[in-house]
């Protein structure tokens, strides 16, 4: 009874910031309030290693900052245009293999390899979209599944090409600047730039009228064709994008881990991207992010292993879609703004 | 010749005759409407029209082109833009911003004319949903989601409106609401083509009707000349009018 | 030809599990309209309670019934609890499902360990019939596999439940009208074929040892076989278990072994994009209303 309650609230929750009365996000006041928001993110979150945090913590803060990334890429495919995919690491192994087998076939490092990475996760991205075009729901997403498996499959028995089961390694980033980014704060700082590219990036499609088109697709795929979308077409976008961010991700997590094997880019590793996008909700600008610091961290603050750590992911994936389908951020958002009423509420008593 | 002319149009799906050779020529300069019995194949020839369906045989020109099997939204960036009887509106997202992925759409298909309208305040107004700009459309009482699935469509900047059963569920009151709104159509450049069942509706609407019946065109020509056909009052009306 | 019979009933044997859980998600895909990703899981799960129960001195059938008797329970708990609130947004079903065989695996993981778990063959015979020796554990687990292949074929086309079941996923508004219990038939569903997956999992022990992450890969293979057999189609999940695990068994002899899998990965694809009610006529699920 309390659950079907809570179900019948779900409409108001999900619509996160673009679905509630006085909630408009292009408002003036509402942009200041998020700029301000961003830039005092971004300062506290650069200041970090200066506290004297210790390695330990930096180097989960890099896997949560290349994680956040490729959850960006699925928070748009899956937060805006509503088609979610448990085979996103494979667009991660895609980005992480190119830059690593470049780097070894060909001596190709870093820099050169970056976008190569992330054009091809971007096509990569795209192909496994096409059956998207004819299967929606459930039918896509255990497609996804299958691609994702297949390509490890690939990648296993690939010889010395994909280095096997053993996988590939590769070696420093070259320094620009006379940065070394052997050095764990200067990698902190290469991930923190990519990340805030990708909030920027992902904050200018949610706001623009391509992001518009994505939630019109997702909401009512019918109704948008009637109006003259090419809803094929921005799928098939969405997708690209989606595979071009998880591209960054992959070539950025090859070279903090310096080795990658097939194992990194399976089904598990797809099912907790999935699950930290569900759990920090795709829809709000931050979703992403809280999710990945969340299933990142929580393990180190609650001092758990890794076996009760998953434990506890699962079952907080199962509360968040039975009482907050919109994930944490949106009942974060949504705790802000009953106190923010609340608090006006109180001044204008106060001022009467 | 009629902007949009039917000849010989047929739809089957398996063994079922939905549109069995329906020739029709709408004009894009006043309010044209289908009516016929359920079943008789007027929702289908409003999707074979705009390519929800591939026809199965026969033309569809509009301005002297021919697009029958073309895509939707292909269809729909020519200025032929349709509602749907059930699926209105963006349902989670706020009502401005339904109209606003309209009007970015259809701002796009003006070839150096002025947009009708400039912003999604201004079409709401129009319709009679001022003020209403941040509710979730899906909440919205279902009067207003009509007047919604309207402003939806108008924003997509038609040529030619096609409105499938735009009163059904409404009540005499918001139908007649409704009514005042379509009349003004014509007037802005805008045709209209609308299917309904709703008799009072219809016959102020429209100058002209169309009466398909199981898939056929049984009587086409002004509303007084159709109403008072025997055909149609045996077929559609059961013979008392 | 002796080795060619040894192999046969070897594959049969690896079949029946396959179909077992081909069956029991091509019946709560199909007829109940959840996609149950932990089904793999429930499958771990009746291998794992088997052993539990053999480790505790019982006979290994008696272990088998009471597995399956686990697996129902949780079946019904997981829909209840879980499932019966999505019914209306089943992607949020799906996606609670993953997170359910994650739980799933960890816990017996915690509560055990994480190192694979074997039965001693519960029934130590080998049958020899002229050239042709026949382990007996694998022949019985074919026996009861057909067993209850007809069970449920005849539960399902030919019993007023199975009418009434096919009803609703026609058309559940108009069968709720007609006064059929569609609620309690999900759950119906959902619990007969969490048992089938008990049962297979406690087969699959009496053969192989297992580990707790067993469920990822069957689960690939029981959405193959539903998805071959048309969702919601008995026979069809049936044949298509026959055929891929004949396919699996010979090519584990003759062919590619390292990209068996990859085979069925490729036919599931393709089988979605094509014919998404499956090959053999299915259902694409009940509408939701």
């Amino acid at each position: 009874m309390t659950m079907e309650f809570l179900n019948l609230k779900m409409p108001m929750v999900r619509g996160g910031s673009h679905a509630k009365a006085g909630t408009d996000p292009h408002s003036p006041d509402r942009r200041i309030e998020q700029i301000v928001f961003a830039v005092a993110l971004i300062v506290l979150v650069a200041a970090l290693p200066s506290l004297n945090i210790g390695y330990r913590f930096l180097s989960i803060a890099i896997t949560t900052g290349y994680t956040a990334i490729a959850l960006y890429g699925l928070g748009l495919q899956f937060g805006q245009a509503g088609i979610m995919s448990v085979g996103h690491a494979a667009m991660l192994g895609i980005g992480a293999y190119t830059a690593a087998m470049l780097s070894n076939h060909l001596g190709i490092g870093f820099w050169a390899a970056l976008p190569a990475s992330i054009v091809l996760a971007a096509i990569a991205g795209g192909l496994v979209g096409l059956p998207s075009l004819r299967v929606s729901g459930q039918h896509y997403i255990i497609i996804t599944f299958c691609f994702c498996a297949l390509l490890v499959i690939c990648l296993t028995n690939g010889g010395s090409f994909t280095g096997a089961a053993t996988g590939l390694d590769v070696g420093s980033i070259p320094r620009v600047l006379g940065i070394n980014f052997d050095k764990l704060f200067n990698y902190y700082y290469l991930v923190l730039g990519a990340l805030a590219i990708t909030l920027a990036t992902t904050y200018a499609i949610m706001n623009s009228s391509y992001g518009r088109t994505l939630r019109a697709i997702r909401e009512n795929e019918q109704l948008a064709r009637a109006i003259g979308i090419n809803v094929d077409m921005h799928k098939i976008g969405v997708f690209m994008a989606s595979g071009a961010f998880a591209g960054l991700a992959g070539i950025l997590q090859v070279y903090y881990l310096r080795h990658i094997s097939p194992t990194l880019y399976g089904a598990f590793p797809s099912l907790y991207l999935a699950l930290m996008v569900m759990l920090g909700g795709g829809r709000l600008l931050y979703g992403p992010l809280i999710g990945a610091i969340i299933v990142n961290f929580l393990p180190e603050v609650m001092d758990l292993n890794p076996v009760d750590s998953r434990i506890a992911y699962g079952v907080a994936l199962l509360i968040v879609i039975l009482l907050l389908p919109g994930g944490v951020s949106s009942g974060l958002l949504a705790i802000y703004r009953w106190v923010g009423g609340l608090l006006v509420r109180r001044g204008s008593k106060a001022g009467s | 010749m009629a902007a949009l002319e039917i000849n010989g149009l047929r739809k089957a799906f398996g063994g079922v005759i939905a549109l069995g050779g329906v020739d029709l020529s709408i004009p894009d300069d006043r309010i044209t409407g289908v009516v016929g019995p359920n079943g008789s194949g007027k929702t289908t020839l409003f999707n074979v029209i705009t390519g929800v369906y591939p026809p199965t045989g026969g033309s569809i020109t509009w301005h002297g082109e021919d697009i029958s099997g073309r895509a939707p939204h292909q269809i729909a960036r020519k200025g032929l833009v349709r509602t749907f009887q059930q699926a209105m509106s963006f349902p989670g997202l706020p009502v401005k911003e339904n109209v606003q992925i309209a009007l970015e759409r259809g701002g796009r298909q003006l070839r150096g004319g002025e947009p009708r309208w400039h912003s999604p305040e201004e079409l709401l107004d129009f319709v009679g949903l001022g003020g209403r700009g941040n509710d979730d459309a899906g909440s919205m009482p279902f009067g207003n989601l009509r007047r919604l699935g309207v402003a939806v469509a108008l924003a997509a900047n038609p040529v030619l409106l096609l409105l499938d059963e735009p009163a059904a569920g409404l009540s005499d009151g918001e139908a007649s609401m409704l009514a005042d709104l379509i009349i003004k159509l014509p007037g802005m450049g805008i045709g209209v083509c609308l299917i309904d069942h709703h008799m009072t509706f219809m016959t102020a609407l429209c100058q002209r009707l169309i009466v398909l019946d199981f898939g056929t065109k049984i009587a086409d020509g002004t509303t007084q000349s159709v109403l008072t056909d025997p055909k149609v009052m045996e077929v559609y009306l059961g013979g008392e009018l | 030809m002796e080795i060619l019979i040894q192999q046969l009933v070897n594959s049969l044997s690896v079949a029946s599990v396959t179909i077992l859980i081909g069956m029991g998600i091509t019946l709560i895909f199909g007829l109940a309209g959840i996609v149950n990703f932990a089904h793999g899981e429930f499958l771990m799960i009746g291998g794992i309670a088997t052993w539990f129960f053999v480790g505790m001195g019982l006979n290994f059938f008696v272990a088998l019934v009471l597995a399956m008797v686990v697996v129902g329970a949780l079946g019904f708990v997981a829909e209840r609890g879980l499932f019966r609130f999505t019914l209306d947004r089943p992607m949020n079903g799906f996606i609670m499902s993953i997170g359910l065989s994650v739980i799933l695996q960890h816990v017996v993981v915690r509560v055990f360990d994480e190192f694979q778990k074997s039965t001693p063959d519960p029934l130590n015979t080998v049958w020899v019939v002229g050239d042709v020796h026949i382990i007996a554990m694998r022949a019985v687990v074919v026996a009861i596999t057909a067993v209850v292949v007809a069970i449920t074929y005849f539960g399902i086309s030919r019993s007023r439940y199975g009418l009434a079941l096919r009803a609703s996923v026609a058309d559940q508004s108009t069968a709720e009208l007609m006064g059929i219990p569609v609620r309690r038939y999900v759950t119906g569903v959902f619990v007969y074929g969490s048992i089938l997956a008990g049962l297979g999992g406690a087969l699959m022990i009496g053969l192989f040892p297992i580990t707790p992450f067993v469920g990822s890969v069957i689960i690939t293979r029981g959405f193959v076989v539903s998805l071959m057999g048309g969702l919601g189609n008995v026979n069809g999940a049936v044949l298509a278990g026959l055929v891929l695990g004949l396919v699996d068994g010979f090519s584990a002899g003759y062919g590619y072994p390292e990209w068996t899998d990859a085979y069925s990965l490729v036919i599931m694809i393709v089988i979605l994009v094509v014919r998404p009610q499956g090959l053999l006529g299915g259902t694409l699920g009940p509408k939701a209303s």
